[in-house]
């Protein structure tokens, strides 16, 4: 809760500033004087692909950090992530059998594009779930159990990811890889408003809530001696966080370590308030997406790289790193 | 103020309080002792319904209204808690001294960023009470025990409730600001008129305080009367199951009570 909003008003500059520029950028710069001549092929690459593009990597990278930060929040743990909880696996595994049961055929033709996006969902919401049953039944919300019960279940879910490539066909099976990489490639424009309604309410509900976030940091038993209402703070904030976990991971798949760099990065600097740390995590989320899936495609250009293995790259150093600095100070950052 | 009516309370197969009946009147203070697990913690948080598992049964009532006709938010804007071991160093939030006295004007701040002159005030007035002023911008990590302890006492007193809850408020401090900070509560307790339930390991404590006691033994209610005729009744032998010493202060002439 440090005063003054000079570092978050030079962080919102910069972001717009990187933001406003990724899609001008690529194998070929196009010239902003081009994009607004209709029929020029770089106005085409500009509007089709480009821009949808860097939206999309805008909204993911915000939407996980977003989710990333309060899980954090909620565990008191800076190595709590949508990927250490299970519910990307869980919306992996969701979207991993729409692609390997339905998409092809027309079972459930009729949901279109907001196929992969429901199953996803399910998965996320489902591996949440799963995690607070076990949670429960060991008569308790404690955090280690809550972490070992997310862990276990993130493998759980990853095995039976495996187990639908093992029996889809060669086809499904390269897809279900390609997208499980996390990437931003095969972009449905259609499905960028879902995903920007999602984030962007999810968004403002945690933010509507960011005084409890502010007490569920410093522990769950003051957050409830000061007046919050635990048990449906905690749920509203699970259910928000894994539904946006589930709509990014349906569209780019489940990119990691985001979730885990980003709001560690904005508590660094920014301090505790999640009044501020919210719109933080988000912005510098999804400049990070969005720089990294520029990298993405620029690394083997003309060959694109999935986004998820820059992000990998950049965050495991980053939760090593994490990690001992964690354990050297005994408590979260 | 506060009425318990045979309140019990279980986890699983566990009793763990059984019976335990009283009644505060406000202003009063009543000092819980018992020994280790004798359910005095467990007590307290039940005043605050901060167990989430468990079962309970008989009725708590805070100003003439059941426990549970509060949300979470009203029952904060009437008890503050000053939970146990606030000097340990596990898991200390992640705030300044200041930024953790401004958390406790939850229950009077409606939204985010509503926090307005009056909390302020509130705020400046504990830093000032417990003198913490000089320490307001120092992150709590890096506090000794006892100023830790005494920015819990701080942060319970912003909270500005009727009622205050104190888990051994004074454990971590050394006699010098012990004493200070007993002083300071009753202080509050006779000019502010704030109700008090403090659990505590220094049985002389309730003999200095005065007011009431409630003394526990596995998790049944052994006494509820006043401070003064716990002195040579067999209760503190009864309920610690050891003998003691009342002696009469060299100084003040009050009692004093020594383990034997």
């Amino acid at each position: 809760m440090r005063q003054g909003y000079t570092p978050l008003f030079l962080l919102i500059a910069v972001c717009v500033a990187l933001a406003f520029c990724s899609p001008f950028w690529g194998i070929q710069l196009i010239s902003p004087f081009n994009i607004l001549q209709t029929g020029s092929p770089d106005a085409e690459v500009f509007w089709r692909l480009r821009l949808p593009r860097t939206i999309a990597a805008f909204l993911a990278g915000a939407g996980l950090s977003v989710s990333g930060l309060v899980f954090q929040t909620m565990f008191r743990n800076p190595l709590a992530t949508p990927f250490t909880l299970g519910v990307s696996s869980g919306a992996a595994f969701g979207a991993s059998v729409y692609f390997a049961y339905f998409h092809v055929g027309a079972a459930i033709g009729f949901l279109g594009s907001l196929g992969s996006l429901g199953f996803a969902l399910g998965g996320g919401l489902g591996s949440m779930l799963l995690v607070y049953l076990l949670t429960r039944a060991r008569g308790g919300f404690s955090t280690p159990v809550m972490l070992l019960a997310g862990v276990i279940i993130n493998f759980f879910f990853a095995s039976l990811v495996m187990f639908i490539q093992y029996l889809s066909s060669a086809y499904d099976t390269l897809r279900i890889m390609h997208w499980l990489m996390g990437s931003l490639t095969d972009l449905q424009i259609a499905r960028l408003a879902d995903l920007f309604f999602i984030v962007l309410a999810g968004a403002c509900i945690l933010w509507r809530l960011s005084p409890e976030l502010d007490l569920l940091s410093a522990g769950e038993e003051l957050a409830a001696s000061r007046g919050v209402a635990i048990r449906r703070t905690k749920l509203l904030v699970f259910v928000i966080a894994s539904m946006i976990v589930g709509a990014v991971v349906s569209l780019a798949g489940p990119i990691g370590f985001v979730g885990m760099m980003i709001p560690h990065i904005a508590r660094l600097s920014l301090g505790q308030s999640h009044r501020l740390l919210l719109p933080a995590s988000a912005l510098l989320g999804g400049v990070f997406l969005i720089l990294c899936d520029l990298a993405a495609r620029l690394v083997l250009a003309p060959a694109e790289l999935p986004v998820g293995i820059i992000t990998a790259l950049i965050g495991g150093p980053f939760f090593l790193w994490t990690l001992f600095r964690a354990n050297r100070q005994g408590e979260m950052v | 103020m506060i009425r318990c009516a045979q309140f019990s309370f279980a986890f699983k197969t566990a009793l763990i309080l059984q019976d335990i009946s009283f009644r505060l009147e406000k202003g009063a203070c009543l000092s819980i002792i018992g020994p280790n697990g004798a359910g005095k913690s467990t007590l307290l948080k039940s005043l605050l319904r901060l167990h989430e598992y468990g079962q309970s049964s008989g009725a708590i009532f805070v100003g003439g209204r059941p426990l549970h006709a509060y949300s979470q938010r009203e029952l904060a804007k009437n008890i503050a808690y000053v939970p146990q071991g606030g000097g340990t160093g596990a898991l200390t939030p992640p705030f300044n001294v200041e930024e953790f006295l401004r958390l406790s004007r939850y229950p009077h701040v409606s939204r985010p960023g509503a926090f307005g002159a009056n909390d302020r005030e509130k705020v400046e007035k504990a830093l000032h009470l417990t003198g913490l002023t000089n320490l307001a911008s120092r992150p709590l990590n890096t506090l000794s025990g006892g100023e830790r302890q005494k920015a819990y006492l701080a942060a319970a007193l912003a909270q500005d409730a009727p009622v205050l809850l104190l888990d051994e408020p004074t454990s971590f401090l050394d006699p010098k600001h012990a004493s200070e900070v007993n002083q300071l509560l009753k202080t509050l307790n006779r000019e502010q008129h704030l109700t008090m339930l403090t659990v505590t390991h220094d049985l002389n404590h309730p003999l200095d305080a005065g007011g009431m006691v409630l003394a526990l033994r596995n998790g049944r209610q052994l006494y509820f009367g006043p401070a003064a005729d716990i002195v040579g009744q067999g209760i503190l032998e009864a309920a610690f199951g050891h003998s003691f010493t009342y002696l009469p202060h060299p100084r003040s002439g009050k009692t004093v009570v020594l383990p034997d």
